[in-house]
């Protein structure tokens, strides 16, 4: 099943799935899969969340900004998610934001703001085991028992400089969820390399839809 | 062992995230009256130091911060400040 909007800008989203769409739309120009076929339904899954918008944030006071309605943490590596909204601290004088929930009023008309939601890439790796997958794709401390999720990492993921989002940590299998960004040039490398590593683990390409139904269950700073 | 660094952002990391961006000399030299001399010495020319010196690191792999560290060249590992500079 298609539905579609108009829109005057085609977006190409630079994550490629070789997997078959179950049910797709045209979003502000994006085509979202929201469901693929044989998804599974124990997980873990992966979903490309590109078209979701991100604004980069730069400003010597960025704790004054609230993006959203919302205040931006204190400390570098904290996030904040309040009604979709995920914040996250960067470092001094940089903040990310990642619209979760997909709505946006639009970007404030402060130079703080940039939009880069067509320079990066966005995924989410969530379900059961994702932990264990992420042990095999990076030496960084995703586990990160000291923090409570969420919070962020600055580091390789695949080799990759990556924002690392550790949203969810459960106790016992190994499984919880984590988001990230990078530039978008490693689109399809990056989503080679998740998917191999996550063979063994039965992970699978989901739809959007997947990630619509987890984002409830996370919990805020 | 693998060198770790410590970045003021985002804490101790292995130093594979890092690049090495050269000996700290200092503030840039005056423009004014800067002989090629002078500008030779401080671009081109090092101590090499043989044991500890106050190094320029970027955390390339992560948060992407310049800052400046100590390290002892000898074992090849990151050191605190030497008392004079702490």
């Amino acid at each position: 099943m298609t539905t579609e909007t108009k829109s005057a800008i085609r977006r190409v989203s630079p994550v490629c799935f070789a997997a078959a769409p179950g049910e797709s739309e045209d979003r502000d120009g994006w085509q979202v899969v929201t469901r693929y076929e044989n998804e599974g339904e124990e997980g873990p899954w992966l979903v490309d969340l590109s078209h979701r918008p991100r604004w980069d944030v730069q400003d010597g006071h960025v704790d004054a900004l609230r993006p959203g309605g919302v205040s931006v943490p204190q400390e570098a590596g904290q996030c904040r998610l309040q009604d979709g909204l995920l914040i996250n601290r960067m470092n001094r004088t940089q903040a990310a934001v990642w619209h979760l929930a997909g709505a946006t009023d639009g970007m404030p008309a402060e130079a703080a703001y940039t939009d880069v939601g067509e320079a990066t890439l966005m995924l989410a790796l969530f379900g059961p085991q994702t932990l264990r997958i992420c042990e095999k794709l990076s030496a960084l401390d995703l586990a990160g028992l000291q923090r409570r999720p969420p919070f962020l990492v600055q580091g390789p993921l695949a080799h990759v400089p990556c924002q690392i989002v550790v949203a969810q940590r459960n106790s016992g299998d190994f499984g919880g969820g984590i988001l990230w960004t990078c530039s978008r040039g490693y689109g399809r490398s990056m989503v080679h390399a998740v998917l191999d590593a996550g063979r063994e683990f039965g992970l699978r390409p989901a739809g959007e839809q997947r990630f619509t139904d987890w984002l409830p269950s996370l919990s805020s700073d | 062992m693998a060198l770790m660094i410590t970045c003021p952002v985002c804490g101790p990391r292995n130093g594979y995230e890092f690049r090495y961006g050269g000996e700290d000399k200092g503030p840039r030299p005056a423009q004014r009256e800067l002989s090629p001399g002078d500008w030779f010495q401080y671009v081109h020319a090092n101590d090499c130091a043989d044991g500890i010196q106050k190094e320029w690191w970027v955390h390339r792999d992560g948060c992407g911060v310049w800052f400046t560290t100590y390290r002892d060249t000898t074992v090849n590992r990151e050191v605190p400040p030497p008392e004079e500079d702490a």
